[in-house]
Formats: C-alpha cells, structure tokens, sequence
C-alpha cells in the first residue's frame, strides 16, 4: 500500500478515535506530542488500525515502533 | 479461547435486578416506573432500565469468561425492542477478534427474549492484565 495514503487514512483513524480534529501526524509525531494519547487509547488505536487496514501485529512489533513513520511503514508494507 | 468462540446465558430481569438498579442510580423516570405513563407511549407497561443489560455484559465479562485477569476497554449497545419486568433474556457472545499486539479481545453480543427477537446487540472490547 503506497505510504502516503497509509498516513492520511492512520490520520484519520487517529481523529476519529481520539475524538481530536486538529492531529496532523507526521513521521516525527509520538505519544507525548497527543495529550489524548495515552495507554488505553493506545490500546483502541491499534485495534482499529488492524481492523482498518486488516493486518495484524504482535507486542515485539508495536513496542518496536519509535514514531508514527515507523509505525505507517510497518503498515505499508505489511498492508495490500 | 480464540475468534469465533461462544458463551451463553440466560438472565431474568426481576424485582430485585429492576429494584436495585433504582436504588443505585435513582433513575425513576416514567417509561421505567410508571406502567400507565408508558402504555399511553405505545409499550406493553414499565420499559425495564436499558442499562440493566449493560450490567449483564459486566457480569458476563468478570464471571463467565474462562479468565480472571480482564478489564473493560470499550463497550457499545444497540437497543432494538424493550425489555419488560419478568422477562428472561438469552445472551449470546462470540469472540469476534484477538489482537495480539495488545492482548485485547472483541466479543459481538446479543440479548434476545423469550420469543427468540433480538432486543439488543453489540460489542465489548476486553484487555487481558498482565
């Protein structure tokens, strides 16, 4: 799946389960940059990221990830 | 336990469930307490509290899955038909997903009555304690 679309579609998922309008995530963007960002959310994002793009993870993979770029990356590539 | 696993049980809502959910969270609104006020909306009689079933799926979670070590991440319910005084509901949940990466598990769930219609369905997502 080609990276931008998967960081425009992540985007939107992050709004819509963060309930917060004005994210714009970038490559760079981690939990501490989102104040709603904390670990249950955590939790909710990644399942709807799975549903979402019909991929699934595991713990070694997601604790792996440094920023959202790593993280769309990972989805990008895994993803059809 | 894994996806496409089911649970089921039945619950009556009587005197003492409708009673004590009263007691605790003081809604006495009329469709709840009044049988002619919500005869005159179009119901049989007192519409029992919708959140009584919520309250199903709590025990559902804490008692009767094969694991101790669960908390409540997210919940939804759609409610279709009412739920009267006496009633026995058929609740029915299946493992829609597990998500590995965060050891959650999603159910899909219904309540069913006594002739079988579905008065309401939805989702409860549980975490699994470390």
């Amino acid at each position: 799946m080609e990276y931008n679309q998967v960081v425009k579609e992540v985007n939107d998922i992050f709004v819509d389960v963060l309930d917060n309008e004005d994210i714009k995530l970038t490559d760079s963007t981690t939990a501490t940059d989102i104040d709603e960002w904390d670990s249950l959310s955590h939790i909710q994002l990644v399942v709807a990221i799975e549903k979402h793009f019909k991929v699934k993870f595991n713990t070694a993979e997601i604790q792996s990830w440094k920023n959202v770029g790593e993280m769309c990356k990972a989805i990008a590539n895994r993803a059809n | 336990m894994q996806q496409g696993d089911k649970f089921t049980h039945r619950f009556v809502v009587d005197d003492r469930v409708y009673n004590g959910f009263i007691e605790i969270f003081n809604d006495r609104n009329p469709l709840h307490t009044d049988a002619g006020w919500a005869q005159s909306k179009g119901f049989k009689g007192m519409v029992m509290h919708g959140n009584i079933l919520n309250g199903f799926v709590s025990y559902f979670v804490g008692e009767l899955l094969p694991m101790k070590n669960v908390i409540i991440h997210a919940q939804t319910i759609n409610f279709s038909l009412p739920v009267y005084m006496g009633d026995e509901v058929e609740f029915n949940a299946e493992v829609a997903g597990y998500y590995e990466s965060v050891n959650t598990y999603e159910f899909k769930f219904t309540f069913r009555n006594g002739e079988g219609k579905r008065v309401a369905k939805g989702t409860v997502q549980i975490g699994l304690l470390a």
